[in-house]
């Protein structure tokens, strides 16, 4: 049974190396400029409003770039909605890192700009985020970032208001079959009383 | 209450070491059928079934059994309908780890009370009204999730619901109506472990419910609200099953027990002193409170526990997650069986032993759960976990009916209670903060189920023992059993039954016995 576990967990480590060398956050340059429509504070409607976005790259670092294939361009999580949160938690290692959770878009990488407009999705959370964009190379690990807030996460944060998802015609359903719950328990209480007094 | 013969936990089953355990039937001379009556079982003088045939759905026996652990069944669907989905709830409402802990307490708390109303309801309006009742006025407040849109109408209507897991009271009391006490032990422990089983068949449901729903197009904020119609409609259909084909009683409908003279009954003061002032019965509170109740509390977080933890689609969480309440459906029973096995040899001592053992090791593997980091681990570890548990709760029900003979309804009443207690005290100190992640508050849990069952070693009957200590030569189950009553009471002969009782469970002595007993007379003692 001992050696059993031991067996199983060495292989889990060994399939965990083999992928990923453990990336982490902080290895990771800030090679790439990234520039999203919303104004700080600003207020957009999940399944309506627009995010449009822009990425190059920082021509200040050496380069070092041959090895980006693509670009992958997430939402994140503000400090503040990660708060009392365990399901968001940002740890420096990216695999276990919880920050990212919904990506954008991804596409090949140019050296040149890039732009790409997105409708909010309808199952984005209501929370305050910012975007962040990882060149990836072609085994898709992550090698370089770029994000439109500061190091803190603190500057140009904007908000999502999301779909409650209720609907009107669920909430009269609700009430309907509510009713007919109670109206049938109270219509077969009160036939079997009826039906009960002859028999006394 | 207690005095009544048939009263919940009443069975004398296995109480003599020698009729076979968990038989499904009772033989002839020990109770004797009544022949003139036309039924699809043996039954007694009183028409309750002597016999529980498993697969029947005959009129009206087995189909009260059905009717009644599936309308349980189906009230622990909805109660944790909402556990396998709260990571999509969490995002739609904005909840915060608080937030989803307090839910967790607010879910199994309601039920606190509204199974000691439930019994009340049961002695005034009879079983088949008082489960119909529930299921059909809980129905709304399942219908009421779709329209919940903050962290507050999440809490309400999740206590609301909650209140349904009374139907456990029910469910039991209609059994003691329909089944004969030899076999009522057996009977409701398969009802109650099976309604149980609710709890992890939500599990597997629920997601797959989303999963289809969202496939038709939903959003998934939306989609989460239409998948609790389903169980809406469940509470709708068994109201409906329940007042139609279910019957109170085996002969019709509750105004025959209205013309009958009925069996003294006691003085519910008097019940509630003895209950209350016999110490085991706050240690029985206690460990169920630690088998029952962390079965319920991890019921509400495993699902998001896989989810989060090992990075898994929804419906492969609820898979998992479902197996744990599954088990229900053997390690229940089988903890029953463990209890009586051991008393077979070693009497009571054993089945105090067996309880401490099935619910320490359920301890333990909570605590390897917690600190299991990889996925095959953590589901090995999480399926004895439940094993222990599930089993450490049918083996403190092989203890209770012989904790008092004048007070068992209560004292079974106040055991469960103390099973939500924990449940939502365990909730509140470890999964509802940031503090500990759920990880942590696994571990902490298994801790704390090891150390809130030692005082099971406390537990001392003067006849039998405990664990520890021998039993005293000169203490009889006679004395045990008569001092719940006083003289004046003695002079008038309301301690019979417990005579009786006290008799029969003299095979709690084990093997040190050399001359059983004789079986319980035949000629019913309920005329």
């Amino acid at each position: 049974m001992a050696t059993n576990a031991c067996l199983v967990v060495s292989l889990w480590i060994s399939c965990l190396l083999a992928t990923s060398h453990a990336t982490t956050f902080s290895s990771l340059q800030r090679t790439i400029i990234l520039t999203a429509s919303p104004q700080a504070g600003q207020v957009l409607k999940a399944g309506e409003d627009n995010i449009t976005l822009t990425w190059s790259l920082n021509t200040t670092f050496p380069s070092g770039t041959d090895s980006y294939k693509d670009v992958t361009v997430e939402l994140c999580y503000a400090p503040i909605s990660q708060k009392d949160r365990g399901w968001r938690k940002t740890v420096d290692e990216l695999a276990k890192d919880k920050t990212c959770q919904h990506n954008i878009v991804k596409k090949p990488y140019t050296s040149s700009n890039t732009t790409f407009t997105w409708t909010v999705r309808k199952d984005v959370p209501g929370a305050t985020y910012f975007v962040r964009a990882y060149a990836l190379d072609s085994a898709g690990r992550e090698v370089a970032f770029g994000q439109t807030t500061d190091a803190h996460k603190t500057a140009n944060l904007f908000e999502v208001e999301a779909i409650i998802g209720r609907h009107v015609s669920l909430d009269i359903a609700s009430a309907c079959f509510s009713a007919f719950s109670i109206l049938s328990l109270l219509g077969f209480f009160f036939m079997d009383k009826r039906k009960g007094k002859p028999s006394k | 209450m207690a005095g009544i013969e048939g009263s919940p936990g009443s069975s004398m089953h296995g109480v003599t070491g020698r009729e076979p355990v968990h038989a499904f039937s009772v033989a002839s001379p020990i109770v004797p059928t009544d022949t003139t009556a036309k039924f699809d079982l043996p039954v007694d003088s009183e028409h309750k079934a002597k016999k529980f045939k498993l697969f029947s759905f005959a009129n009206p026996h087995m189909r009260t059994f059905h009717l009644s652990w599936i309308s349980f069944f189906t009230c622990f669907v909805s109660t944790f309908a909402a556990a396998p989905l709260v990571p999509i709830i969490r995002d739609n409402l904005n909840l915060t780890k608080s937030d989803i802990g307090n839910v967790g307490v607010a879910s199994v708390s309601g039920s606190i009370f509204s199974r000691l109303v439930m019994g009340a309801v049961c002695d005034l309006l009879g079983p088949r009204y008082g489960c119909a009742f529930l299921v059909m006025l809980s129905a709304p407040t399942v219908f009421c999730m779709s329209l919940v849109s903050s962290a507050g109408g999440y809490v309400a209507v999740r206590f609301m619901i909650g209140f349904s897991l009374a139907t456990f009271v029910s469910c039991q009391y209609w059994m003691s109506t329909m089944f004969n006490s030899k076999i009522i032990g057996t009977v409701n422990g398969t009802a109650a472990g099976w309604g149980n089983m609710g709890g992890g068949a939500t599990q597997l449901i629920m997601p797959v419910l989303y999963d289809i729903i969202k496939k038709t197009g939903s959003t998934p904020f939306t989609a989460w609200r239409i998948a609790f119609f389903i169980p809406g409609w469940l509470h709708i259909i068994m109201g409906i099953l329940v007042m139609t084909l279910g019957q109170d009683l085996p002969d019709g409908n509750r105004s025959a027990l209205q013309k009958k003279g009925n069996v003294a009954k006691d003085q519910f003061g008097k019940v509630l002193w003895y209950a209350v002032t016999n110490y085991r019965t706050w240690i029985f509170a206690l460990l169920y409170g630690y088998s029952m109740g962390v079965e319920l509390s991890t019921d509400n977080v495993i699902a998001e526990y896989f989810y989060d933890r090992f990075d898994l689609k929804l419906h492969l969480a609820g898979i998992i997650a479902a197996t744990f309440g599954m088990a229900n459906l053997l390690a229940r029973p089988f903890g029953g069986f463990a209890s009586d096995y051991s008393a077979r040899y070693f009497g009571m001592r054993g089945r105090l032993w067996t309880l401490w053992i099935l619910q320490t090791l359920g301890g333990v593997f909570c605590l390897l759960l917690g600190r299991a980091d990889s996925l095959p681990l953590a589901v090995a570890f999480m399926i004895i976990f439940s094993i222990g548990a599930q089993a450490a709760c049918g083996a403190t029900f092989g203890v209770i009916p012989f904790v008092s003979r004048r007070s068992l309804g209560i004292i079974s009443g106040l055991a469960g209670a103390g099973g939500n207690f924990g449940s939502g005290l365990t909730q509140l100190l470890f999964f509802s903060t940031s503090k500990y992640t759920t990880e942590e508050g696994l571990e902490y849990m298994g801790i704390m189920i090891i150390c809130c069952t030692l005082p099971v070693m406390l537990v001392h009957f003067p006849q039998w023992g405990s664990m520890f200590l021998p039993p005293n030569n000169k203490a009889s189950e006679e004395h045990y059993y008569t001092s719940e009553y006083t003289e004046e009471e003695v002079q008038k002969g309301m301690h019979h039954n417990s005579l009786k009782f006290a008799e029969n469970s003299r095979s709690e002595r084990g093997n040190r016995i050399s001359s059983a007993p004789t079986p319980p007379n035949a000629t019913p003692n309920y005329v």
